[in-house]
């Protein structure tokens, strides 16, 4: 900050130096003015039109889960050989998009990446909402939804175990354990929120909600340091647990036999997609955050940028994963595999296959020019690329590994249904009604960390001494 | 409010000023020092003489809990009381267990830093505390930095607080009284609340153990299983000769096929084709004997089928003079015994079927050797 700024002005070039967490003078009462306001006050129109838009999406879903509950799973496009599909390619997906928020919030704050903390607050609840609309897909692809506490081990009359050798099971316990650690993390970091937005609000009914989810926090000092040590604990935990989850989603392919699943990449490949899915769902809905929200200040073109080369980096590592996957195809002398990797680039879904390259891999090399990088036109074309690339790639990976096994006999071209595709778009639907919600209900930006990196915020050194 | 004096608060408008206060104030020793900040200051702990956190031994204690914790429950169930074998592997592959175990902890690990922070470390929920109703709150959580001089057991002194804090650079002096009443929700409160709830599930689970596994009592209900049936080849004491099987009863007949009232062919001439001629019949004979004849007959009967040449046999040519003066009976003899390299159809064709394949050699032996009266009857129509 500008402490350090002073020590290596002049030592190192102005271009390596961090850019300023805030644009503007930003004092902590003026932060609190700002972002804690929202829920204050009425909002827009333009947010009631968002609003009934995500949430007529939300009940098209609703709609044909309850159709898929009424006639059964043979609603949807799935049949032998291709088991898995949209359900499955959704699932991995949202559970991916979740996984920017915590590597945002855990991982980066283990690097003391500063500007983490304007924007750790609303990765942290979309990771939370994206594991809700992933979890949904598991439990209605069981068929008998009512009957999926099966999943869990618990003592029955029936006297059965589940099987602990299967990653069907690790996956419920990665997922669980990411929801349950998610939410814990999220809401231990809004309660110093919760207790400001307690101690400013005027409203009678707001002071005792506000009152009891702040647990009656006060800010003592005694209480900030075991605060602190919690969050760096959970930190540590989440970003060890963040890596695990989407490792145990790809175990349920790598531990199979089937050709192109069965590959000792796929728990990078699959955290590294994760984490390029997720920053582009960030960014897009940082931008529009951004902008409707006038949080130009807090959430600045320095943050963008920076989450831009995130993306950048990740997209050079799945196009190494990619090119892994064809070199092993060609060094394993394996006909099935080889089979498998030419359905990717040929064949019947060789469009999809290409569509996953060119987004995934082409598109975001635009941001190696900083002008793309800090311009709404280019970030968000890259995002939605990215976005649909990467659920194409789950689609390229399920389904054309799966169609053609290897049984030539039972091969199957796969087909979605209208209920597939109305059940993603629910999905949308939630998510986004609850990004929508939770911009207008609790605080958008975590003031307690925001003003902490603030000029002049910490004894010693900070604003007063320069 | 009660006259006793709970907490001198001072505020401060900067960090820095709230940092340089701590020293002056800290010497005097007026009562235990806390000090309420929007945020987490750096190097406040060591200024008011806190101790380390005990935090990171608790979640280290508790992760390891969980990770042994959960190997020993998946050893019990995979190994002990459900070993199945899946994929070749032996009952206690603990490889297998290592992302569980993981995860586990990661739980444990998480929920004793979130919980064990909140509930046992600061004591929190906690709505009585003074300072939450204080005018200086509401800066507090905002942007004012708060030095408090708290009872530390004995009274406290509030005129010398007062003065050690205005001394010390505070911008606003407050004085909290003791409350009156502490709120029924607490900590303390959750964590009995949450202990009684643990220590019932406890005690509930293993009273549920001792019914089922060590008390013996009576089966809770019938099963469908232990319903009182005899079960192929079990031994039942009910019969004489001790099975539970038994043959069925000399003359036993199946349905549908009753047996030949004759003991030769010609015998069999006696008797009579029991069918109507009706379209019906015709029909069902026409079916059946397509069916079942016509492979080695030919389609007319002739004795040329699509079968024949392949099979070597030489088949009857039932439009042969002799076979024209068959007796129904006697045809209906050999479809249901076979004659010569031709086998029985009985098992194949019902009765009744069978009487209908005869009706229909009738036909084709008529329709192959018509006379005039035929042609008469057929031109009549």
């Amino acid at each position: 900050m500008n402490s350090e700024a002073a020590v290596f002005r002049g030592v190192i070039p102005e271009s390596l130096m961090d850019p300023p967490l805030t644009v503007g003078h930003v004092s902590p009462g003026s932060l609190d003015d700002q972002v804690l306001a929202f829920p204050e006050r009425r909002p827009p129109a333009q947010w009631y039109i968002g609003l009934a838009i995500t949430l007529s999406a939300l009940a098209t879903g609703l709609g044909f889960i309850g159709y898929t509950f009424y006639t059964g799973i043979g609603a949807w496009g799935n049949n032998s050989p291709v088991f898995w599909a949209f359900d499955i390619i959704n699932f991995v997906f949202w559970v991916g998009i979740g996984h920017a928020g915590t590597l945002i919030s855990a991982i980066l704050f283990l690097f003391r990446k500063r500007w983490r903390n304007a924007i750790a607050r609303f990765a942290e609840a979309m990771t939370i909402f994206a594991v809700m609309c992933a979890v949904i897909f598991p439990l209605i692809h069981v068929g008998r939804p009512w009957l999926v506490y099966w999943l869990f081990p618990y003592p029955n009359q029936r006297a059965l175990w589940s099987n602990f050798r299967s990653p069907l099971l690790w996956d419920v316990f990665a997922v669980n354990t990411y929801f349950a650690v998610s939410a814990m993390f999220w809401y231990l970091g809004l309660i110093p929120d919760i207790a400001s937005m307690r101690d400013r609000t005027t409203s009678k009914f707001r002071k005792v909600l506000y009152t009891a989810l702040s647990l009656g926090w006060r800010g003592a000092a005694s209480h900030w340091q075991h605060f602190e040590k919690a969050y760096l604990l959970l930190a540590g935990l989440a970003t060890g647990l963040v890596l695990s989850v989407h490792s145990v989603v790809s175990f349920d392919f790598a531990t199979s036999v089937v050709p192109g699943w069965h590959m000792t990449i796929f728990p990078p490949y699959f955290v590294a997609g994760a984490i390029f899915a997720g920053f582009s769902m960030v960014v897009m809905v940082l931008v529009v955050v951004r902008e409707s929200m006038q949080l130009k200040n807090l959430i600045t073109m320095a943050h963008l940028d920076v989450m831009n080369k995130v993306i950048l980096g990740m997209s050079c590592i799945m196009a190494y994963s990619y090119g892994m996957e064809g070199f092993t195809a060609w060094y394993s002398q394996n006909e099935y595999l080889q089979h498998g990797f030419m359905n990717i680039i040929s064949g019947t879904y060789g469009w999809a296959g290409w569509l996953t390259i060119t987004c995934n891999i082409f598109v975001p090399q635009l941001l190696w020019l900083k002008t793309c990088r800090t311009s709404y036109f280019w970030m968000i074309l890259v995002a939605v690329c990215v976005t649909v690339g990467m659920w194409f790639e789950r689609f390229v990976i399920i389904v054309i590994s799966l169609h053609q096994d290897y049984l030539p006999s039972s091969w199957h071209i796969y087909k979605p249904t209208m209920v597939d595709f109305g059940i993603l778009l629910g999905t949308f639907g939630l998510f986004f009604t609850l990004v929508l919600l939770f911009a207008r209900v609790l605080p958008v930006i975590a003031t307690s960390e925001v003003k902490a990196i603030l000029p002049g915020a910490q004894p010693g050194h900070g604003g007063s001494h320069v | 409010m009660s006259e006793k004096t709970f907490a001198v608060l001072g505020l401060f408008e900067s960090p820095d000023a709230l940092m340089h206060a701590i020293p002056k104030v800290r010497d005097q020793k007026l009562g235990r020092l806390e000090a309420y900040t929007p945020y987490p200051i750096h190097g406040i702990d060591e200024a008011l003489g806190f101790r380390r956190s005990p935090l990171g031994g608790m979640v280290m204690i508790m992760g390891v809990v969980g990770a042994v914790t959960a190997l020993a429950f998946q050893y019990w169930i995979s190994a002990i009381d459900y070993p199945i074998v899946t994929g070749g592997k032996p009952p206690y592959s603990w490889e297998a267990f290592v992302p569980i175990m993981f995860e586990v902890t990661v739980l444990f690990a998480t929920f004793t830093a979130g919980l064990g922070m909140l509930l046992l470390l600061n004591r929190l929920p906690f709505f009585g505390h003074p300072v939450l109703t204080s005018r200086a709150i509401q800066g507090i959580t905002r942007d004012r930095y708060a030095l408090s001089i708290e009872a530390d057991g004995m009274a406290l002194d509030a005129a010398a607080a007062r003065a050690a804090l205005a001394a010390a650079g505070a911008a606003d002096v407050e004085v909290l009284a003791e409350p009156d009443a502490v709120p029924f929700l607490t900590s303390d409160y959750v964590m009995r609340a949450l202990g009684g709830i643990f220590a019932a599930c406890v005690v509930a689970g293993l009273l549920m153990y001792a019914a089922i596994k060590v008390i013996p009592v009576m089966p809770p209900m019938v099963h469908m299983h232990e319903q009182p049936r005899l079960n192929p080849q079990a031994p039942s004491t009910f019969f004489r000769d001790g099975h539970g099987m038994q043959q069925p009863v000399a003359g036993t007949v199946s349905r549908g096929h009753l047996p030949i009232g004759a003991a030769s062919q010609e015998e069999a001439a006696l008797l009579a084709n029991p069918l109507p001629r009706t379209a019906e019949v015709f029909a069902m004979g026409r079916k059946a004997f397509t069916n079942r004849c016509a492979v080695c007959h030919g389609a007319l009967g002739t004795g040329v089928g699509s079968m024949t040449a392949a099979y070597g046999a030489k088949p009857a040519n039932l439009q042969a003079q002799r076979f024209r003066d068959y007796a129904d009976g006697q045809i209906y003899w050999v479809i249901s015994m076979g004659k010569n390299a031709m086998p029985s159809h009985a098992a194949d064709l019902t009765e009744t079927q069978r009487w209908a394949v005869v009706h229909y050699v009738r036909t084709l032996q008529r329709a192959q050797n018509a006379g005039d009266q035929d042609m008469n009857a057929a031109g009549a129509r």
